[in-house]
């Protein structure tokens, strides 16, 4: 089946399954794959910290990072992914360009992801992140390839 | 050579399907401290389809009305007049915008998404920063991005080169500039003078992504300005420029907005966007 991604969503998928989100500006694109059971799940995260808003965060966890993250690894493990297996990918986090912080929720994002992997002992296997680009990811979960795409450029991630 | 170009573009205003009609007319009752319902409905009456779209508006989510509005006058008792001729504007923008826009590579769809939730982003800012509420930021915001509209297909034309242009690190509508004479700003402001829209509106619209260099900065400027970008940034209706727009520091000073402002701000534009702009799908 293939599955489409919202803003603050994320989705899991088995063997024969296609992953895709669209549209990553500063939001964070976490793929995570177990190449054994064949099992993965994507989380397309706005907002790095979840007290921002916590009746939000109640009502939707997968908005936010730091609620996100865990909830993600959780539904892997609970199809039969491993954590010692997991290949981690990571996409997005872009920023407009220029020197307003105040608009750097991308990096933001990117430093929390940080934090929890390495709290968790987590290696990222690749990333692509930051630039001022969209990004569009394709992740298959038969193989665990991960695509991304911006305007008429593709790439593997 | 760039002066032809500009001048091909700006001659294209005139031909544009104009929604002057119904919705400057729509405009002026908001201005005008005299008018009443029934001007509404009596203006609504030339255009059933509109019509049907205001109510299909005014049922949505985010008014929260618990019965369902069935009639223009039904729907000024719920919601104020006020309110209705705002609608009133968005159905006619969502008339032109819902559809694809090439050159910024937008789908179908996803430019009256972005102008919705501009929109509900600035009212959203304009209560999280108390300021006065303003009927004319909601369509300023609304009608930002309508030079897309003229400014698309030449983009298209030109993309390789403006895309170059802009890696140089700068923002892309400065890149539309040095390609194609003018940008998307610009052809924007200059439709909504050309069917007499108010100054502030226009100005709003003309500087949405430079409100420093705007002949006065202003309030309504600025928040357009802080919108658009919060809701690229979240990926409603990012095109093929990406995040290649500049943010103004002066204009957030100004506005005196605070991270977690714009933060909470952005946990809460979805579900707004969503409930005004989903109405049509």
């Amino acid at each position: 089946m293939k599955y489409i991604v919202q803003v603050g969503d994320m989705k899991v998928g088995v063997k024969g399954d296609e992953i895709v989100t669209h549209a990553l500006g500063s939001c964070l694109g976490l793929m995570i794959y177990d190449p054994v059971a064949h099992v993965g799940g994507m989380l397309h995260a706005m907002l790095p910290l979840s007290r921002i808003n916590p009746q939000k965060a109640e009502a939707n966890p997968y908005m936010f990072v730091d609620k996100g993250v865990p909830g993600l690894f959780k539904e892997v493990y609970d199809l039969g992914g491993q954590k010692a297996r997991l290949i981690v990918k990571a996409a997005g986090c872009g920023s407009p360009i220029g020197k307003n912080e105040m608009f750097k929720i991308g990096e933001r994002n990117y430093t929390v992801l940080k934090k929890l992997l390495w709290k968790n002992g987590i290696l990222l296997k690749t990333e692509e992140i930051g630039g001022n680009i969209s990004r569009t990811v394709h992740f298959d979960i038969s193989t665990g390839r991960v695509t991304i795409k911006n305007g008429r450029q593709e790439r593997l991630l | 050579m760039k002066q032809d170009r500009k001048r091909e573009i700006i001659s294209r205003i005139k031909s544009f399907p104009s929604m002057s009609g119904i919705a400057a007319k729509a405009l002026k009752l908001l201005d005008d401290p005299d008018a009443n319902a029934a001007q509404v409905e009596q203006l609504l009456k030339q255009d059933p389809g509109l019509t049907a779209n205001l109510l299909k508006l005014t049922n949505s989510a985010y008014f929260g009305i618990p019965s369902k509005v069935g009639s223009v006058r039904h729907a000024v008792v719920m919601i104020g007049w006020k309110k209705v001729s705002k609608l009133v504007m968005a159905a006619c923008v969502n008339a032109i915008t819902n559809r694809q826009i090439v050159g910024y590579d937008l789908p179908p769809g996803v430019l009256w998404q972005h102008s919705v939730a501009v929109s509900v982003t600035a009212e959203g800012l304009m209560r999280e920063l108390k300021i006065a509420e303003s009927d004319e930021i909601f369509t300023a915001a609304l009608l930002h991005d309508l030079g897309k509209l003229i400014l698309g297909g030449f983009v298209e034309k030109e993309l390789d080169e403006i895309e170059k242009v802009a890696a140089r690190g700068i923002p892309f509508q400065m890149a539309e500039q040095e390609v194609l004479g003018t940008n998307h700003a610009e052809i924007g402001g200059l439709m909504l003078e050309s069917w007499s829209f108010p100054t502030e509106l226009v100005n709003a619209v003309r500087w949405h992504h430079d409100p420093d260099s705007a002949p006065q900065t202003g309030v309504m400027t600025d928040i357009v300005h802080v919108a658009n970008v919060l809701c690229l940034m979240i990926g409603i209706g990012i095109g093929v420029e990406g995040l290649h727009y500049e943010p103004s520091v002066s204009a957030t000073k100004r506005l005196g907005i605070k991270p977690t402002q714009l933060e909470l701000i952005a946990s809460q534009t979805l579900e707004w966007a969503n409930e005004l702009a989903g109405v049509f799908e």
